[in-house]
């Protein structure tokens, strides 16, 4: 069909799509430009549109100055254990569900299933009252243990549709040279997987980095908190910051916070697009 | 044999990375001795006051070497949520901010401190505290909170925009015309570089403003008994009519969605009634803010309507590091920590402290007319005293104020729905009226 | 491994952890929470019964109840066409042969998956009174913008706004959709000189149905959920979330305020059972709907 289409229709077209990308990325250039600004600059009215100066500085000062660093690693540390325990239970899980026979299996996945329709306001009453009782708020066991038991059940889905492309007379073989069960999975079936394992490794990496509900819960304490939480505590911070001019945000350091937070996620998404994109695409797909 | 041990040893590092990452996960952050010291904790909301606290703390620790002090920073706004949330999780901190709006709230978590305040008299000076902060620090005759500071409600003025606009500064027999008078005077449209500016401030999705307004036409939020709601009463509604109508009919006051960002700091805004005496150290960091308080301008049913609210400390009822907070409480409220405060731009909860201030005859600061503080105080009235007074006040009080102001309902539809929607809430949730 | 005995023994063993998460971290929590709507809850006194109080409040006297639920339709209903349509839209152009495509996807996509905390804080930056950029550039067209997110009137759609900007995850999946229409109807279709709109409104619409349903779908459930956007939103302005007037009171938010900032805990379990029924309902009114019209193609 290309070859009928005429050529200006393609220059606009182009045109189209680079006139809504501009729109896209211009927020993220903004932040950009905002962070690399002088307080002075901010607090022009109307603030300058570029920094006369870039000020690396300003991201010494977020990251030493005020401890920043903390957050981030905290975020990184759940963000760790998180992925790992969804990886060491939901492959098993989907696992059971894609190649063993058991009696109303279709239903306890419809049951898993439907969680994903859940909202986490629904559940959370119950869960804090029982955190409370054992002690866990102002810990990471809130935010991690749900991923040690299966919590990510849009992973399991994603691997479950994987792991039934593969031929069942891969794991036939295997058994019948003697191959245990927990062998096959993790020596045959997860690394011919790679792929939708990185995709749930990506978005379980996703879901931990950005959530702003769990950490606002379960974490009262500013030694633990994570970044989308120290990212408004910053906000709230922000007029003792400036040495008390009231309620001036120091927006360059906001932004320059945001782009910290917004950093790594940016790379991975450049380093594994289709990773992302696959996985998208998946939860879009009926199962 | 050796890939078994070399398997066998990467399970276990393995184990014993998980192991290691679940008890940093579950570690409490709370310890409670550290390096061999008592730790206390002490939980407080983020003020600009900052530096002076963690001042304070360090030459407390050096003073008694035996306990260490954790601040924990909460913004004002979450401040009774995290609160509560900490309580609920059996972590309640051993001292922690109070004052006029958490008492009542707070209490169920506060100690006794009577016996303690009497053990102690001379040495907090409790005579020297105003008598109206005495009567605030006590519950129906116990001693619940130590003092540190005060808000008083006041008129700002900024003596600039003033003396541009030719109009007198405001004297203390001002009245609500006297304001709606000035603030014509003062507001002008914007004209090519120069900034508009209105007359008077309108303070939004707060109580600060329009409660006073409501209070001197001779309204109250409450019933004498604390039990209903007494809003839609015609004196409450000729308070919240005057809020509303300084910007629909007498034009001071931007209209809702307009409001200049920091209109005061800025210098868009030319009064404040009300505001806060907590931003006095925000106004006094802006260079060339020229600006002074004067006594509120008296409504329809007198001068008195003003809130006096003080902030202190409190001790928790559960704490096992009594005795260490409570040095640590009187070590805080101490007259040098209170003129470190009037110092830097406060008010003195102390009688000796604030006449000092008055009388210095060497004293620069802002604002000029302390006077004009202190006389304000013995017009001023306390806030009331309900649990759920934040609550009723933010969340179903104040978008019933809010949709006033931007025209959705009459002064007295608002009144009434607001009536309504405390009376319904006290009828549900509030324990005393079981 | 036929052993039927040995593999519900395995079936156990690999989704045990997966389905006891399930017991403790959704089954319990949602009958505990329904015990919980019928009680006052104030997480320091244990829950007391007060049988239907928190539901007869809620529906007749709760001044925060009804402007959620208006906040959360006038959101869906203006939030989810516009997000469907652009990416829709945008994923029919990016379906046409056009050099580097997945550059084009990758940053219509990518604000879709940063978190919402950031991206708010940046657009309330843009959208502010004084000094935003939004201001900025309306002030060179000689127009006083609005202060934007204080404004009762503004601050809603100041919220759809941002959170259009996260269109590029539905628009991935119009796009995986897109790629398994098969280009021979196309041509053939054309050759027998059916035009572009003709063309979308009988082979491809039809054809992709199902993905069209599935976005309205999670566009409707994730309305509903909303929080971080909303949260953020006022925490960026070091405001109590949900304000002015209530504006951006999302169901989600008013929810976990009623919890988590008043303590009304038994209130906000009626208010979770109420969301999970209307989210129950909604699901399957959806799928009734979709058989009229949905092609599965099967």
């Amino acid at each position: 069909m290309e070859h009928h289409r005429p050529r200006h229709l393609t220059a606009v077209l182009l045109a189209v799509l680079a006139l809504g990308a501009c729109l896209m990325v211009l927020p993220l250039v903004w932040m950009l430009l905002t962070s690399l600004k002088t307080f002075p600059e901010i607090l022009r009215n109307p603030p300058a549109w570029l920094p006369a100066v870039p000020r690396w500085e300003n991201y010494r000062t977020v990251w030493e100055g005020f401890a920043y660093y903390r957050f981030f690693l905290n975020s990184v540390f759940v963000a760790v254990m998180v992925i790992a325990g969804t990886v060491l239970t939901c492959c098993p899980a989907a696992y059971a569900f894609a190649y063993y026979e058991v009696k109303h299996k279709e239903l306890l996945f419809a049951a898993l299933l439907s969680t994903l329709m859940l909202p986490a306001q629904v559940t959370v009453i119950p869960l804090f009252k029982a955190y409370a009782a054992m002690g866990w708020v102002n810990t990471y066991l809130p935010l991690v243990v749900p991923a040690w038991l299966g919590g990510n059940v849009f992973g399991i889905f994603l691997l479950r549709q994987f792991f039934r492309t593969i031929p069942k007379s891969f794991i036939e073989a295997a058994r019948l040279d003697g191959a245990s069960e927990w062998t096959i999975l993790w020596r045959l079936i997860v690394p011919m997987s790679l792929p939708a394992v990185m995709t749930v490794v990506l978005f379980t990496f996703l879901w931990s980095w950005n959530d702003l509900f769990n950490p606002l819960v379960y974490l009262h304490n500013e030694a633990t908190y994570t970044l989308p939480v120290g990212l408004l505590y910053f906000i709230a911070r922000a007029e003792q910051l400036t040495g008390g001019s009231a309620g001036l945000v120091p927006w360059h350091l906001v932004m320059a916070l945001a782009t910290v937070m917004v950093l790594p996620v940016i790379i991975l998404f450049v380093a594994a697009q289709r990773r992302f994109v696959e996985g998208v695409t998946a939860s879009g797909v009926k199962g | 044999m050796l890939s078994q041990i070399r398997a066998l040893l990467l399970w276990l590092a393995a184990l014993a990375l998980v192991v290691t990452g679940f008890w940093w996960a579950g570690h409490s952050r709370e310890p409670e001795m550290q390096a061999g010291r008592k730790v206390i904790t002490w939980m407080l909301h983020i003020s600009p006051l900052r530096d002076l606290y963690e001042q304070q703390v360090a030459e407390f620790e050096r003073l008694h070497p035996d306990i260490a002090v954790r601040l924990i920073w909460v913004p004002e706004s979450e401040y009774h949520m995290k609160f509560k949330t900490l309580a609920a999780a059996g972590q309640t901190p051993d001292m922690f901010y109070s004052g006029d709006v958490w008492l009542s709230y707070l209490r169920p978590f506060m100690a006794d401190l009577t016996p303690l305040v009497a053990r102690d008299a001379a040495e907090i000076g409790l005579e020297d505290y105003f008598p109206e902060i005495r009567a605030a620090m006590q519950h129906e005759g116990h001693y619940f909170v130590l003092p540190e500071s005060m808000n008083i409600s006041l008129l700002y003025f900024n003596r600039r925009l003033f003396r541009e606009a030719g109009v007198e500064a405001p004297t203390a027999d001002w009245t609500w015309d006297d304001l709606v008078r000035a603030g014509q005077r003062l507001t002008r449209p914007a004209s090519g570089d120069r900034p508009g500016v209105w007359g008077c401030s309108r303070m939004a999705g707060w109580w600060g403003e329009w409660l006073i307004f409501v209070r001197q036409a001779g309204g109250t939020v409450f019933t004498p008994d604390g039990r209903r709601c007494a809003l839609d009463s015609p004196a409450a509604i000729t308070g919240l009519r005057f809020y509303l109508e300084k910007s629909s009919k007498y034009g001071i006051s931007a209209p809702a969605g307009f409001e200049p960002l920091n209109g005061f700091v800025n210098e868009r805004v030319a009064m404040i009634m009300g505001g806060h005496i907590n931003f006095w150290l925000n106004y006094n960091a802006v260079p060339g803010l020229d600006w002074d308080v004067q006594m509120l301008p008296a409504g329809p049913a007198g001068r008195r309507g003003g809130e006096v609210a003080f902030a202190g400390y409190a001790l928790s009822k559960t704490t096992r590091r009594r005795e260490a907070a409570w040095e640590l409480m009187k070590f805080l409220t101490r007259p040098a920590v209170t003129a470190a405060i009037v110092a830097r731009g406060g008010t003195s909860v102390r009688r000796s402290i604030a006449e000092t201030e008055m009388h210095d005859p060497k004293r620069q600061g802002r604002p000029q007319n302390l006077a004009a503080v202190y006389r304000q105080l013995e017009f001023s009235l306390p806030i009331p005293r309900h649990p759920n007074f934040l609550e009723i006040m933010l969340q179903v009080v104040q978008p019933e104020v809010d949709r006033m102001v931007l025209g959705e309902l009459t002064p007295e539809e608002a009144g009434r729905r607001a009536a309504a929607a405390v009376n319904a809430f006290l009828d549900t949730f509030d324990p005393q009226a079981r | 491994m036929n052993d039927r005995r040995a593999q519900l023994l395995w079936f156990w063993l690999f989704a045990g952890p997966a389905l006891a998460g399930f017991a403790l971290f959704s089954l319990w929590p949602m009958l505990y929470s329904f015990w919980l709507s019928f009680c006052q809850y104030d997480v320091v006194a244990p829950p007391r019964f007060i049988g239907l109080r928190n539901y007869s409040y809620l529906l007749m006297d709760d001044p925060a109840f009804w402007p959620s639920i208006k906040v959360t339709l006038v959101f869906t209903a203006v939030q989810m066409p516009l997000a469907v349509a652009a990416a829709l839209g945008v994923a029919l152009l990016l379906n046409q042969p056009v050099q580097a495509r997945g550059f084009w996807r990758a940053v219509y996509f990518l604000p879709s998956i940063l978190p919402q905390a950031a991206s708010v804080a940046v657009f309330v930056y843009i959208f502010q009174a004084d000094g935003g950029l939004l201001n900025r550039l309306l002030a060179l067209a000689g127009i006083t913008g609005p202060a934007w997110t204080s404004s009762p009137v503004w601050a809603l759609p100041v919220l759809i706004v941002i959170s259009l900007w996260g269109f590029g995850y539905p628009m991935v999946i119009f796009l995986g959709g897109l790629q398994t229409v098969p280009r021979e109807l196309h041509e053939a279709a054309h050759i027998d000189g059916a035009g572009a709109w003709a063309r979308f409104r009988h082979i491809t619409l039809p054809l992709i149905s199902p993905v069209l349903f599935f976005n309205i779908v999670m566009g409707v459930i994730g309305a509903l959920k909303v929080f971080d956007l909303a949260y953020a939103f006022g925490a960026a302005q070091g405001l109590i979330p949900g304000g002015p007037a209530r504006a951006t009171l999302f169901y989600g938010l008013n929810l976990y305020q009623q919890a988590f900032t008043y303590f009304h805990m038994g209130l906000a379990s009626a208010m979770a059972w109420l969301l999970f029924a209307v989210i129950v309902v909604i699901t399957w009114l959806n799928f009734r709907l979709s058989r009229r019209w949905v092609h599965y193609g099967d």
